[in-house]
């Protein structure tokens, strides 16, 4: 009997076994537990960058108005304090800037004034009341940054040579060009200074990066955690093309008196170059 | 005020795309547009789910957030709105949206985008309720009528739920506390009664 009993035990169990297994049902998953699964499927990098992203977009504005605000209010101060740079004029002139240069420069103002002014138009777009106005100045952004392109590239070839940087730039940075000093002395630069490479330089090499990065955001064909760090880059870049801009347009109108003279006509006064560029000059006395 | 809400039963959608449907024909939306979408996980194997997604109408909304213009707006009861007048297509609300919801309509000059076009939960927009402009910028306006989200009132199995926020949080909490833990899946976990 105990035999019997035991022999039936060694069938019974395992195929108890064996049938719990068979008719298991499928354990329970939580419907926490599957929104987990949704969520990178639906929000993709948003738990990631989403929040940080919100945050640094809405900092630019402020960043542009200080900038905006700012920097003539400093240029104002300089110009009272210091006074534009003025040289005794001898009468005697150097040519400076080709005929085709002073074009190529001339078209690259233009479309690079109109870049900006469109680009700020959309980031003070609450300022401006929106709608069809900005919609319109985004349109002529994208244009102008096409019209710019070939300047752009024709500036790069043209200036490439004169503007790759020297070990005197270094200096030129450490006493701010001389801007600041209120005895003519000679300041380290050769045809361009440092500043004006540096403008250059983000002109040309940023500004392909800001076209690649102003088209992508354009087309929106690429993956959103993509577009928000291009948004960035181009917010980031545009920010200090933008703070190049007006010193630009600061010095070539007022700080250095001649120099929007110059690019016009395509002569400098002997004088200026000889204080403001004067590694060139040295180059030009036979 | 009621808080307007939109909740999405995972345990019932079957993934018919009717919501889908429903929205882009009853707002005449053009191709291109989606105000609604579903999403399937674990497509033919154990585990499929879906789920219908559209702007979920947050309350600390990130496009309204990051919108430079000013033209997105939350109304008392929740429902976050967008002025077309005012949007200049930048596309900053579909960069920040964490669901991906607002939409930007195609086939302009060159490319350009147009003004956004979300989900306004059957509400219309800031033209004037009823108006022509309203109908053809934003859809109907549905809830001016007194009628629910047409996405939620067409839902075939009652999934997609909409309104007022307390109430569809009651709908749902009785639902589960009825179908309970036991089963794991088939039609007795979803619509035991």
């Amino acid at each position: 009997m105990k035999k019997l009993a035991f022999s039936l035990l060694l069938i019974i169990v395992p195929a108890a076994v064996l049938a719990a297994g068979l008719l298991r049902i499928p354990a329970t998953v939580s419907t926490t537990e599957i929104f987990r699964t949704f969520n990178p499927v639906i929000t993709d990098a948003w738990a990631r960058e989403g929040r940080e992203f919100i945050t640094k977009v809405n900092s630019f504005k402020n960043y542009y108005g200080i900038l905006l605000a700012g920097l003539p209010l400093v240029f104002l101060v300089h110009y009272v304090v210091f006074g534009p740079k003025k040289f005794p004029e001898s009468g005697e002139k150097v040519f400076y800037y080709g005929a085709f240069l002073r074009l190529v420069h001339w078209g690259a103002a233009l479309t690079m004034s109109l870049l900006v002014l469109s680009g700020l138009a959309v980031v003070f777009a609450k300022f401006l009341g929106g709608g069809a106005l900005v919609l319109k100045l985004r349109a002529v952004h994208v244009g102008a940054a096409f019209s710019f392109v070939p300047f752009g590239v024709l500036l790069f070839l043209l200036l490439l040579k004169d503007m790759l940087p020297a070990p005197y730039d270094l200096k030129w940075f450490l006493v701010l060009g001389g801007y600041l000093w209120r005895r003519q002395r000679p300041v380290p630069a050769g045809k361009f200074n440092a500043g004006q490479k540096l403008w250059f330089w983000l002109g040309t090499v940023g500004g392909i990066v800001m076209f690649y990065t102003g088209y992508t955001l354009y087309q929106f064909k690429a993956p959103v955690s993509v577009l928000r760090q291009y948004l960035v880059i181009h917010l980031s870049l545009g920010l200090a093309v933008f703070g190049l801009f007006l010193i630009h347009l600061y010095m070539s109108l007022l700080a250095v008196k001649g120099a929007l003279r110059s690019m016009i006509s395509g002569y400098k006064d002997r004088e200026e170059v000889a204080y403001m560029h004067p590694k060139y000059y040295e180059k030009l006395k036979p | 005020m009621a808080r307007m809400k939109f909740l999405c039963d995972i345990e019932r959608c079957i993934a018919c795309n009717g919501c889908v449907v429903a929205c882009k024909e009853g707002h005449q939306l053009p191709t291109g547009i989606y105000r609604r979408r579903v999403i399937i996980i674990n497509e033919g194997r154990p585990g499929e789910h879906s789920i219908s997604i559209a702007c979920m109408h947050c309350s600390d909304a990130p496009c309204i957030a990051v919108c430079p213009t000013g033209a997105l707006y939350q109304r008392e009861d929740g429902i976050v709105l967008v002025s077309k007048d005012v949007c200049i297509g930048c596309g900053y609300c579909f960069m920040a949206c964490p669901f991906g919801a607002p939409q930007f309509p195609r086939g302009n000059a060159f490319g350009a985008r147009g003004a956004m076009d979300k989900c306004t939960f059957c509400a219309g927009g800031p033209a004037p309720t009823f108006s022509e402009k309203e109908r053809r910028l934003y859809g109907q306006n549905r809830i001016a009528e007194g009628k629910v989200p047409l996405c939620a009132g067409m839902c075939s199995t009652k999934a997609l739920l909409a309104g007022d926020g307390a109430v569809i949080a009651d709908i749902f909490r009785a639902r589960v506390a009825k179908r309970g833990s036991g089963v794991a899946w088939g039609w007795s976990r979803a619509y035991k009664d």
